[in-house]
């Protein structure tokens, strides 16, 4: 008769899929974004690539062996973390500080809170931030890609030799404050699609992001929600600045296809741990996004305002859920209105 | 009379799990083993368990009411065969733990305890207007009907009719969404016509003025043999059949009134409040057993499924078979280690016991092998929530799973109920979907049981 008769709760089957197979469809859609920075920026895109990785393995590794958690480096939430803030990095950004910055982001950013799923703040997003507030000329200081020509426009004087140069965005908020026109910038759509242009490291190439992004959501790995919500939302901000005035504001395309925008619409806020658990929530979550990102890039100070979007959204997200709160099918429970 | 279809013929929600039907939809249905004993559960169906009404000792004849009680939700049980009553004692329940049963040594000389295929119901001159109502009804609380597709509501109850809450709706609930069964199926190919005369009986009984068969639309032979069927009678052009999308849980009560009427079953409400009767095909042909020859509800259609089974199939047996004498008749398991299930694998029990008899409620016996158990599998995979927001997808009810779950975990009661802990009809669609393999399903359902508890402890 049988023997080792197993019991469990219902239902016994399940679907084929684990968090591993979601981080790792996500690092298959982040290839292309790596190739094109390797392409465009060589040696050091695979130099920061390569610290960042290694740099946030052995801090998880670590981080689980003082914390006495069991090794969870099998889920590679990791090697996510540490491309997406890789790719966020200038290229000329030196080694030693991307460990840096990769030992913060998942010490600090999701160690501390408890792991995979306890962390409040996108790890990524949280060492970009320790990181542009401790070496903020590094972090802004943009090489330009080998093969780029010299039409780009200059950022100011002391840059002649060519070794720096302005990402477009820099440039627009220069000619906000200098009154000049933009018409320049507007012109570089065409290399800001296939990277050919100043940037962070993975930041640069239209083509590959939206390589990745489509790829992640044919296979259902995100929500089409966040990404649509994110871009439509910043679409309509620029648009509106853009009519407003042409000549100084860049077009809702340019602010489309440049900065982090991409990144974050397809890899940074669809981040699950981060962003809200209901439809409605991811909705709110994507329209603050852009329109925050908008508000820095037009009004702020700073050239690009990825970074704080998505902390200062990932910080109100619980309360988004709160607010969304799911009614079922039926309606609420009688004892309930 | 041209009844319109007011529902979309699915739900919002719901999951994909692989079918798995192959393995017996082809199969007719067969006798099933000759037993030497039978256990029949004193308790087989919602509302108050039944009385014994024999003792030790005591010889029942097939057909003999052994079990009853006075209380309105219930439903008497019957002896399936002849033979001697050994013993009144507890046996494992799926669902009670262990509970009362009449344990009957079968006399295996009679001839009536042969196993058999089910007697084809003789219903040439059929005509549901000879019965009244109330005549039908008896007839029904009499043989002891319960809903055979898995809750186990004493039919009757449902059936009655309430002048306050007159009934529109019947929906025949054709479904089978769950992987793995197929005895409705078969019921459906083999017995159309038995299911279609239970279902004017059911008709007539409870008032209703529609009549709709809800059939998901991977069973196509069902679909036509039925339609077949309805062609055939003058009298049952207005009962309509309504392929439904595959997806489960389509056969989940308040999910098939949807996906067939369009409105949504208040929370805390059951279909009849609103006066929408549903029934299950196999409920409705022991309808028609029940009225037309007087024969309770002591036999069931129970599929015999899985990969580790040697022969699987579809066969009919007595209530109180045990499952291991069931899965015994099936051919050999080489498995080492199994998980046997009383139902499909998404909603079924698994059983530690292999003595559990058979219930009116039990539609099949699953088994699994080591791999679809997958302890080692998960082992590696299980993580912690990544609040990817997968189960609030699929939760046919709206509900917020993972939160659920959480709370329950934390024990933060008060939390779960807020958030409509209640309303979860427990179909698993969330467990299934979990990227983290977490058990979502296992943790509400432990917060319902603790707060079901607290509820009895202090009554307002």
């Amino acid at each position: 008769m049988l023997k080792n008769i197993t019991v469990s709760c219902s239902p016994h089957i399940s679907k084929n899929m684990s968090t591993r197979s979601i981080m790792i469809d996500v690092i298959i859609a982040l290839s292309p974004a790596m190739l094109a920075a390797c392409y465009y920026f060589h040696s050091k895109a695979v130099i920061i690539l390569a610290t960042c990785i290694i740099s946030a393995l052995v801090t998880e590794w670590s981080c689980n062996l003082l914390q006495k958690r069991p090794n969870s480096l099998g889920d590679f939430s990791a090697v996510v973390t540490a491309i997406i803030l890789a790719l966020s990095l200038p290229p000329a950004f030196p080694f030693w500080a991307a460990i840096i910055g990769s030992v913060f982001a998942i010490g600090i950013g999701k160690m501390v809170f408890g792991g995979l799923g306890a962390n409040i703040f996108n790890p990524a997003m949280v060492a970009r931030a320790f990181l542009t507030a401790s070496f903020g000329a590094l972090m802004t200081t943009f090489t330009v890609p080998a093969s780029i020509d010299q039409a780009m426009p200059q950022m100011s004087a002391a840059n002649t030799t060519a070794i720096t140069q302005a990402t477009p965005l820099a440039w627009s908020k220069q000619a906000v404050k200098k009154q000049c026109d933009t018409t320049t910038v507007n012109d570089q759509l065409k290399a800001s699609i296939t990277g050919n242009i100043g940037g962070c490291l993975g930041e640069t190439s239209v083509i590959a992001l939206v390589i990745g992004g489509i790829y992640l959501l044919i296979k259902k790995t995100i929500d089409y929600l966040i990404p649509l919500s994110v871009m439509v939302s910043a679409a309509l901000f620029a648009l509106i600045f853009y009519w407003i005035d042409p000549q100084m504001y860049m077009s809702p395309i340019m602010h489309l296809t440049t900065g982090g925008m991409l990144l974050c619409a397809f890899f940074i806020a669809t981040d699950p741990v981060t962003a809200p658990l209901t439809k409605k929530g991811k909705i709110i979550f994507g329209v603050g996004v852009g329109a925050m990102i908008m508000l820095v890039r037009t009004l702020g100070e700073y050239p690009e305002g990825v970074m704080y979007a998505i902390l200062l959204m990932n910080a109100i997200s619980p309360l988004i859920d709160r607010m969304c709160k799911r009614i079922p099918r039926g309606g609420k429970a009688p004892c309930q209105k | 009379m041209d009844v319109d279809i007011k529902g979309k013929m699915t739900f919002r929600g719901g999951a994909h799990p692989s079918q798995n039907k192959k393995l017996t939809e082809d199969k007719e249905i067969l006798p099933g083993p000759a037993v030497k004993q039978l256990a029949v559960m004193l308790s087989q169906h919602i509302g108050a368990p039944c009385k014994p009404m024999v003792q030790k000792g005591d010889i029942v004849i097939a057909g003999q009411r052994i079990g009853e009680s006075d209380a309105y939700v219930s439903a008497a049980v019957h002896s399936p065969v002849n033979g001697t009553v050994k013993e009144i004692a507890l046996r494992s329940h799926p669902i009670q733990g262990r509970s009362l049963a009449i344990i009957i040594d079968v006399d295996t000389k009679a001839e009536i305890n042969t196993p058999k295929k089910p007697a084809l119901l003789s219903i040439k001159d059929f005509d549901a207007d000879k019965y009244t109502s109330e005549q039908i009804c008896n007839a029904i609380s009499k043989a002891g009907l319960v809903g055979m597709g898995g809750a186990g509501f004493p039919t009757r109850v449902k059936l009655d009719p309430n002048p306050k809450q007159p009934k529109t709706s019947l929906i025949v609930n054709g479904c089978e969404c769950e992987p793995y069964i197929t005895c409705d199926y078969r019921m459906m190919v083999e017995r159309a016509d038995q299911i279609l005369a239970g279902i004017e009986l059911a008709k007539k009984a409870s008032g209703c003025l529609e009549v709709f068969i809800g059939i998901e639309d991977n069973k196509p032979k069902a679909i036509e043999v039925m339609t077949e069927m309805l062609k055939k009678t003058p009298a049952r052009q207005n009962i309509k059949i309504v392929p439904l999308k595959t997806k489960y849980p389509q056969g989940g009560e308040r999910q098939l009134i949807k996906a067939v009427l369009g409105k949504n079953v208040p929370t805390g409400v059951i279909p009849p409040m609103i006066g929408v009767v549903v029934l299950n095909v196999a409920t409705s042909a022991a309808i028609a057993e029940a009225v037309i020859s007087n024969k309770p509800l002591t036999h069931r259609v129970v599929t015999v499924t899985g990969q580790p089974i040697a022969n699987p199939g579809n066969f009919y047996v007595p209530i109180g078979t045990s499952v291991g004498d069931l899965i015994e008749f099936c051919g050999s398991v080489t498995e080492k280690s199994v998980k046997v299930l009383m139902g499909g694998p998404m909603m079924g029990i698994a059983i530690a016991d292999l003595e559990t008899p058979i219930t009116k409620t039990t539609g099949a016996i699953t088994l699994l092998n080591e791999e679809q158990i997958g302890i080692e599998k998960h082992k590696g995979h299980k993580t912690a929530c990544i609040h990817c927001g997968r189960c609030l997808d699929v939760c046919p009810e709206h509900l917020n799973p993972t939160l659920l779950a959480h709370a329950v975990r934390k024990n933060m009661f008060d939390v779960a109920e807020q958030y409509y802990i209640s309303a979860c009809m427990e179909c698993g669609c969330c467990s299934y979907i979990c990227p983290a393999n977490i058990e979502l399903t296992g943790h509400i359902k432990t917060g319902k049981i603790y707060l079901a508890r607290e509820k009895k402890r202090m009554p307002k």
